[in-house]
């Protein structure tokens, strides 16, 4: 009995010693940019004078030059970040000059002898002193335990923020660590069903943030802010995590935004700091490591949307094949006539229901942070019935520095409803005009021109024009 | 004193359950119903076939399970979902009240998370004796993570896991809290009061592909062919759905996810200080060497059983199941009308189209650049129209085509193709290979005359001839797509124009030759 009393009582005093006890608040704020602030507030009982505090539950993707604390009548002395973390041969490469303690089992009996050994080297292998001889540590390969006296001091079993502090007067008080840290980000999640024949949608969106610091934030007021925050040095023009997904088939480069979007220009009733939109969860949550957590922030039901087509041929060439035209939705975050909000950049899923009335998913795109009042138009995937096969019909010198090219569309629709397509031949910077059209284009700028094409149900429609070219 | 230890247990478990104790967990086992409707990868053409160990395609998966939930605020833990959820996808429908949050957990229990999560804590620490067998227990707390070693404190002082020779390892009391074997998907509710609820669980995953395959049988006169097609699933996932309604969806989605986070099972590595020795014998590690064996063992096992377990081949035919298609916005689904068993790690084929004797075309083409006096094989091409009227009319989702001809005893394989995405009333073509018996030349002329200097002759004087040869017994079309490059043709023969290109399409008669005589001119 005693010797249980002893033992838990050893065991247990280096546990609190380490751990800061004490009620916390801890509050996180997560960017988009894979960047957090946590705020970690903490009763601590600092003495008087001079003292060490450590923090061993920071995040493991802690930035520590970020790092302040504070409190009140305490200045910093200094920070220390360590990230030499403790492992078997650490702590023998700690314990060179040391004492230590062998335990040698003998095979055939299993009775124990107790020796003190020097470590004189570890180099490949562990030299030891033992009495007035030498020897390498289980050279014999029998078994033999090896007992340290105690931990080094700045061996870590995970990274450590240590801060000395200079305390005016002693007594507890809130100590304020606030720092950024990796790991953890957010984005919106929109799952929208569209009801094609009433020419509506519904949104749910979720905001999810993911949380891979290696840390579980417990019981953290959480705020999400919407918007880049510059992060020198980290701008990320590739992202890998793509790469891997689409394994062994990349997707081509994504193309340029179908037409239909427009900037809003509506302020939504969100809290907003400067260029930032803030979205604070409503209580406190755990994050946990290695989670993704969604909270709901946006439904919206029987906003007004429509299907669109568009096909884009890059330049004045054929397809030798025609290929399908994009299915485009297109909504609006007005306050009239769609959701009514601003959104968050992230990924907005289309699904529709199906002749079960069962909800299928239909194809997913991207959005940027997208004011409140914006036209939205996101390609979704490309419409199976309809599809369009430019040709070039004829190229030929009008003079040294002139070109002449005749194009043929033509557009199939293999539905049996009439569609618009929004056809759109780009490629056309430099000195290009169009000399004949079969029905009139629009430009949309300096290298595209568009035509608003009615292709009849189960039917065909040929766009014909002539562009002249100057080289 | 028994009721001191009753109460004392009460209190460990308070303890113990501290952290979660605001809230319950109501567990869902598994789906009572599935849906699964797999999707294409969006870049594989479709001449490549199904990788069977990397699918890249998706799963939209949608299950219903009854959950009884108690009153309070409880955490819906949803097990047996598949390995490849895309947690952010996921939409739960039919909760009697508000969802306060979802969440998925991917820190998964594993010998190194649960050093990791026993940081600071107490563990067991039991060693056995090779010689007597005697078991001894210590307590210990563990000091480090699991990177690198395992870093023990007991009663003697600090120790290494395992770098003792002696036959050791750490026991826990329990699993901490937050590790789980899969990754784990729940939602946390409110409610006022205890309700069943029947609730909608959806997601997308990823390990999930399917295709059309072809079998196409032609006829001997090469004029009509009987077209039949698989629906080939594979599910690449850990996870089976039994008795699900299963579709797959035609056309090509936008996707835009880049997975979530990847589920994360820390492993035990074990690395004790340097162990070099006076000699270079290799050391003993018994307990490595049986573990190394063991994974041998447990590994030829798993393969034996898969496949054991592995479907049988479909039966043959008459009459096949068929997934019927249906609209689906702008894409075509293809719904399996009978509940199925798509099962882990497997491929299933149901038939979705079967049309005897269509009308078809069997012609040889190329396509030539007409300065060019080295041509590429002339291939052999099936053509159709995807049209009624030819006894199609039908979408054809994009797949491999495996055609036959039909022979006195056996079918014989002529040939295999693929289709794109094909929608009705357009052309279908099937691309058999290259023809052995019809071949096309270009030669160029005036000849050199006799014994004397070869001259450069202009390209634009030069009188060219382009000949196909017929080695059937049978009239044969060729038609050839002339590339004439900045050069214009100027030929007695009329030709076509297909594509912007000049065609030139003329039946060779049996063992015949067609020849075409052109000169060039610079264009305009």
């Amino acid at each position: 009995m005693r010797h249980v009393l002893l033992l838990s009582s050893v065991l247990i005093l280096p546990v609190a010693a380490s751990a800061q006890p004490g009620p916390g608040n801890l509050a996180v704020t997560i960017y988009n940019d894979n960047l957090a602030l946590v705020q970690d507030t903490r009763q601590l009982n600092l003495p008087s004078g001079r003292s060490r505090q450590e923090f061993p539950n920071v995040s493991g993707q802690i930035q520590p030059e970020t790092v302040t604390l504070g409190a009140s009548d305490v200045s910093i002395v200094e920070q220390n970040f360590d990230f030499d973390l403790l492992s078997p041969g650490k702590l023998m490469e700690k314990a060179v000059g040391e004492e230590i303690t062998l335990v040698r089992t003998n095979p055939a009996t299993g009775a124990e002898e107790r020796e003190r050994a020097r470590v004189l080297a570890v180099n490949g292998g562990v030299v030891l002193q033992i009495g007035n001889r030498i020897e390498v540590l289980r050279d014999d390969g029998l078994p033999v335990r090896v007992i340290f006296d105690k931990v080094p001091d700045n061996l870590r079993a995970r990274p450590t923020l240590s801060v000395t502090l200079n305390s005016a007067r002693g007594g507890t008080r809130p100590v304020t660590l606030s720092y950024l840290t990796g790991g953890m980000g957010w984005k919106a999640d929109y799952v929208t069903l569209f009801d094609e024949q009433k020419g509506v949608i519904d949104v749910q969106g979720w905001v999810t943030l993911t949380n891979q610091t290696g840390t579980t934030f417990e019981g953290a007021d959480t705020l999400l802010v919407a918007g880049n925050v510059a992060q020198n040095g980290q701008q990320q023009y590739y992202d890998p995590r793509q790469r891997r997904m689409m394994g062994g088939y990349p997707p081509p480069p994504p193309p340029p935004p179908p037409p239909g979007n427009r900037p809003g220009i509506e302020t939504p009733g969100r809290e907003s700091l400067g260029e930032f939109y803030l979205y604070p969860l409503k209580e406190r949550t755990t994050i946990a490591n290695q989670q993704t957590k969604q909270v709901s922030f946006l439904d919206v039901t029987g906003a007004a949307a429509r299907r669109a087509f568009v096909f884009r041929n890059g330049w004045l060439q054929t397809q030798d094949q025609a290929s399908s035209a994009s299915s485009v939705l297109q909504f609006s975050s007005s306050r009239n006539a769609g959701l009514g909000d601003a959104l968050p950049a992230g990924t907005v899923r289309v699904y529709m229901k199906d002749a079960r009335g069962n909800a299928q998913f239909v194809g997913e795109n991207q959005i940027g942070h997208t004011p409140m009042g914006s036209d939205i138009a996101i390609a979704t995937g490309e419409a199976f019935d309809v599809k369009v096969q430019p040709v070039m019909e004829q190229r030929e010198r009008v003079n040294d520095s002139r070109w002449r090219t005749r194009m043929r569309y033509t557009l199939t629709n293999a539905s049996p409803r009439a569609v618009t397509v929004d056809l759109i031949q780009s490629g056309l910077s430099g000195d290009t005009r169009i000399a004949a059209e079969s029905q009139k284009s629009s430009r949309r700028s300096a290298d595209e021109a568009m035509w608003r094409v009615n292709v009849p149900a189960n039917g065909e429609a040929t766009v014909t024009a002539t562009f002249d070219t100057r080289y | 004193m028994l009721f001191r230890r009753a109460a004392l247990g009460f209190i460990a478990m308070m303890l113990a359950a501290a952290p979660a104790a605001t809230q319950t967990i109501a567990t869902s086992r598994g789906p009572d119903q599935v849906g699964v409707t797999v999707y294409r990868a969006p870049f594989r053409p479709p001449s490549e076939r199904i990788n069977l160990q990397w699918l890249n395609g998706f799963a939209l998966i949608t299950e219903t399970r009854r959950v009884s939930i108690p009153a309070g605020e409880v955490d819906i833990r949803f097990e047996g979902v598949a390995g490849g959820i895309l947690p952010e996808s996921a939409i739960v429908t039919g909760l009697p009240s508000g969802v306060v949050e979802k969440n998925q957990d991917a820190y998964l229990l594993s010998p190194g998370s649960l050093i990791d999560a026993s940081l600071g804590r107490r563990v067991h620490l039991r060693r056995t004796s090779r010689a007597t067998g005697a078991v001894r227990e210590v307590e210990a707390v563990v000091r480090s993570s699991a990177q690198g070693g395992v870093v023990l404190e007991t009663e003697a002082g600090v120790e290494a896991l395992r770098c003792t020779g002696l036959a050791e390892t750490v026991t826990y009391e329990r699993v901490p809290p937050g590790l789980a074997a899969k990754p784990t998907l729940s939602v946390r509710v409110r409610s006022e009061r205890a309700a069943e609820a029947t609730v909608t669980l959806s997601y997308l995953a990823s390990g999930f592909d399917w295709q059309a395959n072809y079998v196409a049988e032609l006829s001997p006169d090469g004029k009509r062919m009987d077209l039949f097609a698989w629906l080939t699933l594979a599910n690449a996932d850990e996870t089976g759905f039994r008795n699900a309604n299963a579709n797959a969806v035609a056309g090509r989605l936008n996707r835009s996810s880049h997975g979530g986070i990847r589920p994360r099972a820390e492993p035990l590595r074990l690395e004790c200080w340097p162990m070099g020795t006076t000699s270079d014998v290799l050391q003993s590690m018994p307990i490595s060497a049986v573990g190394g064996e063991e994974i041998v063992v447990t590994g030829s096992r798993i393969a034996r059983a898969d496949l054991a377990s592995a479907p049988p081949p479909p039966p043959p035919p008459p009459p096949p199941m068929m997934a019927q298609q249906e609209e689906l916005g702008d894409l075509k689904l293809y719904r399996i009308p009978e509940p199925v068993t798509v099962a882990a790690k497997s491929q299933k084929q149901v038939a979705f189209l079967d049309r005897d004797r269509v009308k078809v075309e069997s012609l040889y083409r190329q396509r030539i650049s007409v300065q060019d006096t080295s041509i590429r094989p002339v291939m052999r091409v099936i053509t159709t129209r995807n049209s009624t009227a030819e006894g199609l009319g039908l979408p054809l989702p994009a797949g491999r085509v495996v055609l036959f001809a039909k022979g006195e005893a056996r079918p014989v394989l002529i040939g295999q193709g693929s289709i794109g995405d094909n929608s009705v009333g357009e052309d279908v073509e099937i691309d058999v290979g290259a023809a052995s018996a019809v071949t096309a030349q270009i030669t160029s002329g005036p000849r050199p005359s006799r014994g004397g200097p070869i001259v450069a002759v202009p390209a634009f004087n030069q009188e060219w001839e382009l000949t196909v040869s017929n080695a059937h017994p049978y009239p044969i079309r060729f038609e050839a797509e002339l590339e004439p490059g900045d050069r214009k043709i100027n030929s007695a023969t009329a030709l076509g124009r297909r594509d912007g290109r000049p065609l030139w399409a003329v039946t060779v008669p049996a063992n015949g030759r067609a020849t075409l005589r052109y000169s060039l001119n610079p264009s305009s």
